[in-house]
């Protein structure tokens, strides 16, 4: 995919930041199959000692989506934004299977890559995904800061120039949003 | 909860969170007089922050992948256990590391000390795995290494203790000598009585792969040892749960092992043939270099991807495997001490079947036993029949009449036809008859089929008669009445016979005799067989080509229709008497103009085709020009001719060139480029058309003349007429030989001569030969003179209109 159209991410992009909400759903699937491969791709490397983080994975993603394309660096980070809502879904999903595997014998077939993905601790990230859904009930910025920063591994400063915030707001609602979180993960 | 509420308690948490936490009481006194509920909940939000981790959300959520390896930190010398001394590390995974140890007691031996990462198993893989072991300790096989021990560490670390075997993974010790296929054949069959005895003892391995069948050599001589028996069941999640190979990710390393009932959640209770198709895959890999639906290079498939396809779809045959890849398999021939097409040909047949049967889906129909696998591929090593072979005859025919089914209808093919028939049936003969005590039916069949089809050469001797249909009509007319007559002890054998001679019927033309004869065949195969019958359905398909043929294609449409809906339900939708209903619907469809559903359906053939046979089989590359076909209805030039250039490559590829059905498919892209107005291009291609047919059909076959009057009319077109004139007037003069100086085919030449006499101006010439090919009805509608821009110099003049007059005053007056 990335092979064949280096340029169709960015315009989808472009397209999303002018306003166009089709361009957003089109570019999804894209970035969604990326994450996985790559997922896939870096567990299955078995490089002893290899540090995987999701935010590595989302930046190689979008270098292979969007390639050596000259583009904004905006674009950039709305790629980033993008990429981190699937970065979540994905982890949570694996995290999802693998505790079905375990209680039901579900999902077996995602249970191999499932195995490799090294996440700390399946049930506290589930719970966690289950807090922010919450949280986005309540104040959907703030979650979209969560998830960004979390998931997708933006620091604060691209965080306040995708959401035209200031680098104030964004820390404060970054701290507050942690212990909201945790008592909620507590609380369930 | 209100908004404002939630953006006052964050603002109020916030300044909080800034001061020392004796400072926010008093904050909050200061900051809220009145504002119960939001202190409420501040002072929640604040009591949890006390309790927040150090470091809570900071990092990303993935932690590095081998952490807890690397934690164990393990080193030569280092003693674990108290009394395994660490040697060297053997190797590293996903699961763990595995190290070559000495134990120092209760006896001084070298094992194998398997240390399972720190926290992925609990004490209880470990408890099992004691249960377990008195099943593990009586199995003594040489084939097997045995599992010794397991515990845990002081420090909680678990660890499995096995025999050391110093070997390397089977596909590497091939690789590495370049066995050939027997040799590694031979490997596979020992390590399958491996196999055999630990399931005797009802224990099933669960994870075979390359990496647990180690070769060692004993005395010179390769032996596989099995390593990790009784791992896996040992180290899954839970022992009450018998499918529960859960936690297995890392045991399973790569996948393509694990038969699809593994994967399955329906499936609870897997069993010993997931040995048996683990060791298909393995069997795989040893003859083909790659597993079923891996993909060789750069661009590997996602990993649900490759799972979907092993769950759903008919993994490819080796040799179609290898033949599709055969730029890119270069290395695996070698190390196999062969060449690519060379080792195609060793795989295509016995081993492709025994492959498939191993690797079957549906485990009821793979061996029961790895004993069985082992049999078979002793049979083979030994040239014997193997069991996994499908009925043979029925298989071989089948191909070879849709190879030659689009084959033009000329005599020379149908000879071609019953010759090889009877070849093949002789070869056959030879196969079972060497084969005392298989099952006779079989035998006597061909038997029969065989004296059958050598008694029809003996009345008319075809090597005198050489390209005459009359000759071959007149045999097979005698024949049918034979078959008739001869054979209606047996009726299933009838019914073969008919279906054949119905089918070089339908090859020569004479649609309504071909129609009865596989009438009746279909007839007979219903009543012997069952409507839901291969044979039946295949009879039926069968018919209804031939209704194709003479153009009633609403009547072809229905029965095709029938063909495809019961061989999808009682054959499987790959099958490839259902897929050939399916070619042959999507070409009636596409002559009847119903272009989408052809092209869905045409896609369809080519990708089964594709997956199933491969690109070097004819089916497939067919199914393309089929395809293409429907472009071209379509008026999809350029998927059309870049669809038609695939398969003249693919042909030239395989060297199949010289099939009737690619002169077709080359005939057509000549056509496509001309309409296109890219006469050159096309006249190369008419060129070879006409090289190829002169070589292969000979210099008179009508084919051959076809051919030489299109690259006529190419050339004319592209204004070289000297040469169009001298090759139409080449044919002409073989046509009045052939045919008669005023059969319509004849006069075609006549006309185009005319044409080109009337472009080079010399129209008095033009309009005598114009007379004259008119007179003899052709071409059959008047008005294509009229308009033919080729006698545009001669349009005006009296005699023109007159001969159209004339021409008019006939066509009306003929019925």
């Amino acid at each position: 995919m990335s092979q064949e159209d280096p340029g169709r991410v960015t315009a989808l992009l472009q397209k999303w930041r002018d306003g166009d909400v089709q361009a957003l759903e089109d570019v999804v699937p894209l970035v969604y199959q990326e994450l996985r491969r790559l997922a896939h791709h870096h567990l299955r490397s078995e490089r002893a000692g290899s540090s995987l983080q999701s935010t590595a994975l989302v930046h190689e993603a979008y270098l292979r989506l969007v390639g050596a394309q000259p583009a904004a660096l905006n674009d950039r980070n709305h790629f980033i934004a993008v990429a981190s809502r699937l970065m979540r879904q994905i982890l949570v999903d694996y995290a999802r299977a693998r505790g079905a595997t375990k209680r039901a014998g579900g999902n077996r077939i995602e249970l191999e890559v499932v195995q490799d993905l090294p996440i700390a601790n399946d049930a506290q990230l589930i719970a966690l995904n289950d807090a922010l859904e919450e949280l986005c009930k309540l104040d959907e910025r703030q979650g979209k800061i969560v998830e960004m920063k979390f998931f997708g591994g933006l620091s604060a400063p691209e965080i306040s120039e995708i959401l035209g915030l200031s680098r104030a707001t964004v820390d404060r609602e970054w701290a507050t949003a942690r212990v909201w979180l945790h008592r909620q993960m507590n609380r369930s | 909860m209100a908004d404002s509420h939630w953006e006052r308690v964050k603002e109020l948490l916030h300044r909080a969170l800034q001061l020392a936490p004796h400072e926010r009481a008093r904050f909050l006194d200061e900051s809220c007089a009145g504002e119960d509920t939001v202190r409420k909940e501040v002072e929640s939000l604040l009591s949890a922050d006390r309790n927040l981790p150090e470091g809570f959300l900071d990092s990303p959520p993935l932690a590095p992948a081998a952490e807890d390896v690397a934690s164990m930190a393990l080193a030569a010398d280092q003693i674990i256990a108290q009394r395994f001394r660490l040697v060297r590390k053997l190797g590293e995974g996903g699961m763990g590391q595995v190290w070559l140890a000495e134990q120092l007691a209760p006896v001084r031996r070298s094992v194998a000390l398997k240390l399972i990462r720190a926290g992925m198993y609990d004490e209880a893989v470990v408890h099992r795995f004691r249960a377990e072991r008195q099943s593990l300790a009586i199995m003594d096989h040489p084939t097997i290494a045995k599992v010794f021990d397991a515990g845990t560490t002081p420090q909680g670390q678990p660890y499995f203790v096995m025999e050391y075997v110093p070997g390397q993974p089977i596909t590497t010790y091939c690789d590495e000598r370049r066995l050939g296929i027997n040799a590694r054949i031979e490997l596979l069959v020992q390590a399958c009585e491996g196999v055999q005895h630990a399931h005797q003892k009802a224990i099933i391995h669960r994870d075979l792969k390359p990496a647990n069948v180690l070769v060692v050599e004993v005395d010179g001589k390769p032996v596989p040892r099995i390593i990790d028996f009784g791992l896996a069941k040992a180290s899954s999640a839970d022992a009450a749960e018998p499918a529960a190979l859960t936690r297995m990710g890392h045991f399973l390393g790569t996948p393509g092992f694990m038969s699809p009932e593994q994967f399955d959640p329906e499936v609870r209770d897997v069993d010993s043939r997931a040995d048996v198709y683990a060791l298909g895959a393995i069997l795989y890999l040893l003859l083909t270099g790659s597993l079923p639906f891996e993909k060789r290079g750069p661009l590997r498939q996602p990993l649900h991807e490759f799972l979907r396809r092993i769950r759903e779809d008919e993994p490819p045959m080796p040799s179609a495997k290898l033949a599709a890849e055969r730029d890119t398999a270069t290395a695996e021939a070698e190390a196999r001490g062969t060449q690519v097409n060379q080792l195609i040909g060793t795989l295509r047949g016995d081993l492709d079947w025994i492959t498939m049967k191993a690797l079957e889906r549906e485990r009821t129909r793979r061996y029961a036993t790895p004993s069985e696998l082992a049999a078979d591929l002793r049979r083979y090593l030994a040239h014997e029949p193997v069991t996994a072979r499908p009925d043979a005859t029925a298989y071989r025919l089948r191909k070879y009449l849709r190879r030659h089914r689009v084959g033009v209808a000329v005599a020379a093919g149908a000879l071609l036809l019953l010759a090889a028939f009877s070849i093949l049936q002789a070869i056959e003969l030879r196969r079972t008859t060497q084969e005392r005590d298989r099952a006779n039916h079989e035998r006597d069949r061909a038997t029969r089929i065989a004296d059958f089809v050598v008694n029809m050469f003996r009345v008319a001797d075809p090597r005198g008669n050489r390209g005459s249909t009359t000759t071959v009509q007149e045999v097979l007319d005698r024949a049918s009445a034979g078959a008739a007559a001869g054979l209606d002890k047996d009726p299933e054998v009838q019914a073969d016979i008919l279906f054949v001679m119905g089918h070089v019927y339908d090859n020569l033309g004479l649609y309504a005799k071909g129609a009865a004869l596989l009438g009746t065949a279909h007839d007979l195969r219903q009543h012997a067989l069952g409507p839901n019958n291969a044979k039946t359905i295949e009879a039926q398909t069968e018919v209804g080509w031939n209704l194709f043929r003479q153009h009633r294609y609403p009547e072809a449409e229905a029965l095709l229709r029938r063909s495809v809906a019961e061989g999808r339900s009682a054959l499987g939708p790959n099958d490839l008497i259902t897929v050939a209903a399916m070619d042959d619907l999507g070409i009636t469809l596409t002559e009847d103009k119903q272009l989408t559903e052809a092209e869905s359906l045409q896609r369809q053939v080519v990708d089964i085709y594709t997956r199933t046979l491969g690109l070097q089989e004819r089916e497939t590359v067919k199914a393309m020009a089929d395809l293409a076909a429907v472009f071209m209805h379509q008026k999809k030039v350029t998927q059309a001719e870049s669809l038609y250039r695939r398969v003249l490559d693919l042909d030239r590829q395989n060297h199949a060139q010289e099939y009737p059905d690619v002169q077709i498919a080359e005939n057509n892209l000549a056509q496509l480029l001309s309409d296109s107005g890219r006469n050159a291009e096309a006249e190369k291609l008419y060129r070879r058309s006409v090289e190829i047919t002169q070589r292969v059909l000979g210099p008179e076959h009508p084919e051959t003349l076809a051919a030489i009057n299109d690259l006529a009319n190419a050339l004319s077109d592209e204004k070289q007429y000297t040469e169009s004139e001298a090759l139409n007037r080449q044919v002409l003069e073989i046509r009045r030989r052939l045919y008669g100086p005023n059969a319509p085919v004849t006069e075609g030449s006549v006309y185009n001569l005319a044409c080109l006499a009337a472009l080079t101006g010399r129209k008095d010439e033009a309009l005598s030969l114009l007379r004259e090919a008119v007179e003899h009805g052709y071409p059959a509608d008047p008005a294509e003179v009229e308009s033919d821009d080729d006698l545009k110099s001669v349009n005006d003049d009296p005699r023109f209109k007159q001969i159209v007059a004339d021409a008019r005053q006939r066509t009306a007056a003929s019925p």
